[in-house]
């Protein structure tokens, strides 16, 4: 520890630290605008100057090393006119005027560090150069006449995501903020993670959806876990008035620390199904708009029981949805399959797995933001859980090296080391072979170096997706370990869903065979089913479909249910690391919808069945694949 | 016109001060021999408001700069950005509302057009009130504060560019 004064206030603080921190940890407030806590500090545009006792000059604190016996002062007038001096040239320097910009009011950086400095004007005029706009992007437009040339955008491209798209071309007044060597934003390389967005200072980076739409002030915020993928990020739901406005990472979150890709943050709002606001019971042939009441009588005398029922549920839905399914369909009506759309691919050979060993055998995802080496076995993380991809991907320009093997086009693998071949159903070979040139030499040049690239990592990790554990089988599975044990790498099971794993430990992982049913439950939730889905359940002569909107499925269907989508929904996630967190409600149920527990319950009512509410103890009893963390 | 936002506590402020010239009233400009408060509204666009600020600050002690077009500029300042003469042919040739020989006047009695500017970079001011427009609270402290002699503070819930 190290001890400082700050405007005559005594502090101690960790070495190491900056004066900024310093000074935000006793509560004195510095104002920065290139600064972010998630970036490594920049000292771009000088507005954290302070006065450091025995410095010449003013000095910037966001990368000023905090020392033994520092005296800093942030308030003498010399501080208060230097930054009214930086805001002055920064908005003498472009397009700066407020009454047309979307952010103003609130939700602009700039804009408040100048009221806080209590400027009423500016003292110099600005020089009136244009600079163009390139909306060219779907989500995003960036406006180069707004930008304070903070680089905030261009480190959490790189710094965070390691996409690396956004850079600058010119210098000094002329600096211009452009996609790869300035080709337009939307013909980039960029991916739509929409980190940039959102933690630019000013107006500069807009986002499209939620233009104008409404200001910090005018909206609710709900902050939960992501339902698209299994990586389990947290996220802030914008509402007004009932409606979507945008949906932004969480900058304090743990795991995803303000991170979200494309699925996450932009592409909710993009949803344009067709909604069901009503129950549909088939009548004569056609489906036709019911009540609830005649949709519960029709379910009565169609759904049957036992051996000739199967039930199908969504991991996109809550564990307490699941859990509820689980008890109705498996305990009270002895269906003859009850699963999930994933049927366990991503999951059940792990899981036998972890039960067989009696413990866990994974880690959790935060291995993999600070490994030195990284295996990847049938996995595309630039396509799907992408934002477990970032972490990878960002350390690359630091070194981690990176062995991709998949047998199918892996856009990971443009960062690779190496590439290996691993054809799907060929993995106890592969691995076998793996095992090999980690111990001997095989004579496979690619094997021996990926092998000894592994082995003299000091963090390697090895992680895999459901391409990887739908094919291996136990043997493939335990010269998984062997070769782990033997690397002294850390195992990272990427799953599919949301609720991928608790689907798992609820044992709702058997694969689809429509075989001679009698009649189907499928609880779609918001999850699109897929064609082979709606091609098995033609063979089944009742199907009941529980769905916020309607597709084929539905449309085929004998009686569907109109229930809630994910923002209209609370309840428990458990991700791909036994992390379980909370979704929260973000929007009113419209009128005639229930969620899928409500309408679980309701089922359960009208057929006299006893339903158990415990999930917690049915998703905790199974041996899991990674430690299980209650946040 | 944003002055009239203030409602009825206008006339609070007519009871405090001795209004000598407004656009409105038959006295168009400040006495010669000087007033204490002069108001400027709107950015200095052309000759003639150029002219304005001048006598403005000859004859007022303290001259405001009232709402973003006086302070910063405001929304007429888009067109610095493009030059007087492209702004010219966009409204009065190539705008959609124009017959086909949209024709850009220039009559010599017409006020040539400059760039728009801020009041305080024509004429020194000696307060700014910001907002577009400023907001009513604001207009009516301000006014209230100049009326009885002192200087009103532009700052913290006071303080709004837009």
């Amino acid at each position: 520890m190290i001890k400082l004064t700050i405007d005559g206030k005594e502090i101690e603080a960790q070495e190491g630290t900056t004066v900024l921190e310093a000074a935000e940890a006793a509560g004195v407030f510095v104002p920065t605008l290139c600064h972010h806590p998630q970036l490594t500090p920049y000292g771009g545009c000088r507005l954290c100057m302070v006065e450091v006792e025995g410095a010449g000059t003013l000095q910037p604190s966001c990368t000023l090393p905090a020392t033994n016996g520092m005296a800093v002062k942030t308030n003498t007038q010399k501080v208060l006119d230097a930054r009214k001096f930086v805001l002055t040239l920064i908005f003498s320097e472009r397009n700066h005027f407020c009454m047309y910009c979307q952010v103003s009011g609130g939700d602009c950086e700039l804009q408040n560090r100048a009221y806080d400095e209590g400027m009423t004007h500016w003292d110099l005029q600005p020089n009136w150069q244009p600079f163009e706009v390139d909306a060219s992007h779907p989500f995003m437009v960036l406006d180069n006449n707004r930008c304070i040339l903070c680089r905030r955008c261009v480190r959490a491209c790189g710094e965070l995501v390691g996409n690396y798209t956004l850079g600058f071309e010119e210098r000094g007044a002329d600096s211009l903020l452009v996609a790869d060597y300035n080709v337009p934003f939307g013909e980039s390389s960029c991916i739509s993670c929409g980190t940039c967005v959102q933690i630019c200072p000013t107006g500069a980076i807009i986002d499209r959806q939620s233009a104008y739409q409404g200001k910090e002030t005018e909206v609710d915020h709900h902050i939960g876990v992501c339902v698209e993928c299994s990586v389990g990020c947290q996220r802030d739901v914008l509402t007004r008035d009932n409606r979507l406005i945008r949906i932004e990472g969480e900058w304090d979150a743990v795991l995803n620390h303000g991170l979200l890709c494309d699925k996450g943050r932009f592409l909710p709002l993009e949803d344009d199904r067709a909604r069901l606001l009503t129950p549909l019971v088939r009548k004569d042939g056609s489906l036709k708009a019911a009540t609830w009441d005649d949709a519960m009588k029709a379910i009565a005398e169609g759904l049957g029981k036992g051996k000739g029922l199967a039930a199908i549920a969504s991991t996109r839905l809550p564990i307490e949805d699941l859990a509820l399914f689980k008890s109705v369909f498996a305990d009270a009506l002895q269906a003859g399959l009850v699963t999930t759309l994933e049927e366990g691919k991503a999951t059940a050979s792990l899981a036998k797995m972890a039960e067989k060993l009696g413990k866990p055998f994974e880690s959790n995802l935060d291995v993999l933001k600070d490994t030195d080496a990284v295996l990847s076995l049938e996995l595309d993380l630039v396509d799907e859980h992408q934002v477990a991809g970032f972490f990878v991907k960002r350390q690359i320009a630091d070194g981690t090296k990176l062995v991709v093997a998949d047998g199918k086009g892996n856009k990971l693998a443009e960062n690779a080391s190496f590439k290996l071949d691993l054809k799907a159903g060929d993995e106890n070979a592969f691995l076998a072979k793996l095992y090999e040139a980690t111990q001997n030499e095989t004579g496979d040049e690619d094997f021996d170096k990926a092998a000894k690239l592994l082995k003299n990592a000091k963090k390697p990790v090895i992680v895999y997706g459901e391409g990887f554990a739908a094919h291996a089988d136990e043997k493939a599975l335990e010269t998984l370990l062997e070769i782990s044990e033997s690397l002294g790498a850390e195992l990272v099971g990427v799953k599919g869903n949301a609720n991928s794993m608790a689907a798992s430990q609820l044992g709702l992982e058997a694969p689809i065979k429509v075989n001679g049913h009698k009649s189907a439950f499928v609880m779609l939730g918001d999850e699109e089913p897929s064609q082979k889905l709606v091609k098995q359940l033609e063979e089944v002569p009742f199907v009941v479909a529980l769905s916020a909107y309607g597709s084929q499925l539905t449309g085929n269907a004998d009686v569907v249910l109109p229930v809630t989508m994910w923002a209209e929904q609370s309840g428990t996630y458990m991700n791909m690391d036994g992390r379980m967190q909370k979704a929260v409600q973000a929007l009113e149920i419209p009128e005639g919808v229930l969620t899928s527990r409500e309408t679980l319950l309701k089922i359960s009512e009208s057929l006299s069945i006893e339903t158990d509410a415990d999930w917690k103890t049915k998703v905790t009893s199974r041996t899991p694949t990674v430690e299980i963390k209650e946040v | 016109m944003s002055l009239l936002d203030i409602d009825e506590r206008i006339l609070q402020v007519v009871e405090l001060v001795d209004l000598r010239a407004t656009p409105i009233t038959d006295l168009k400009e400040p006495d010669e021999d000087g007033v204490t408060v002069g108001i400027l509204e709107g950015g200095i666009n052309n000759t003639y408001n150029e002219e304005i600020a001048k006598k403005m600050r000859e004859r007022c002690k303290i001259l405001v700069a009232l709402g973003d077009c006086a302070v910063f500029g405001g929304v007429p300042a888009m067109r610095n950005f493009v030059g007087a003469d492209a702004a010219l042919q966009r409204a009065y040739v190539e705008a959609e509302s124009n017959d086909s020989e949209g024709k850009i006047p220039s009559s010599p009695e017409l006020a040539q057009m400059t760039r728009v500017r801020a009041v305080s970079e024509v004429v020194p001011v000696d307060l700014f009130i910001p907002g577009c427009p400023p907001d009513a609270d604001v207009i009516f402290y301000a006014l209230v504060e100049l009326a009885q002699g002192r200087i009103p503070e532009i700052k913290n819930k006071n303080l709004h560019w837009h």
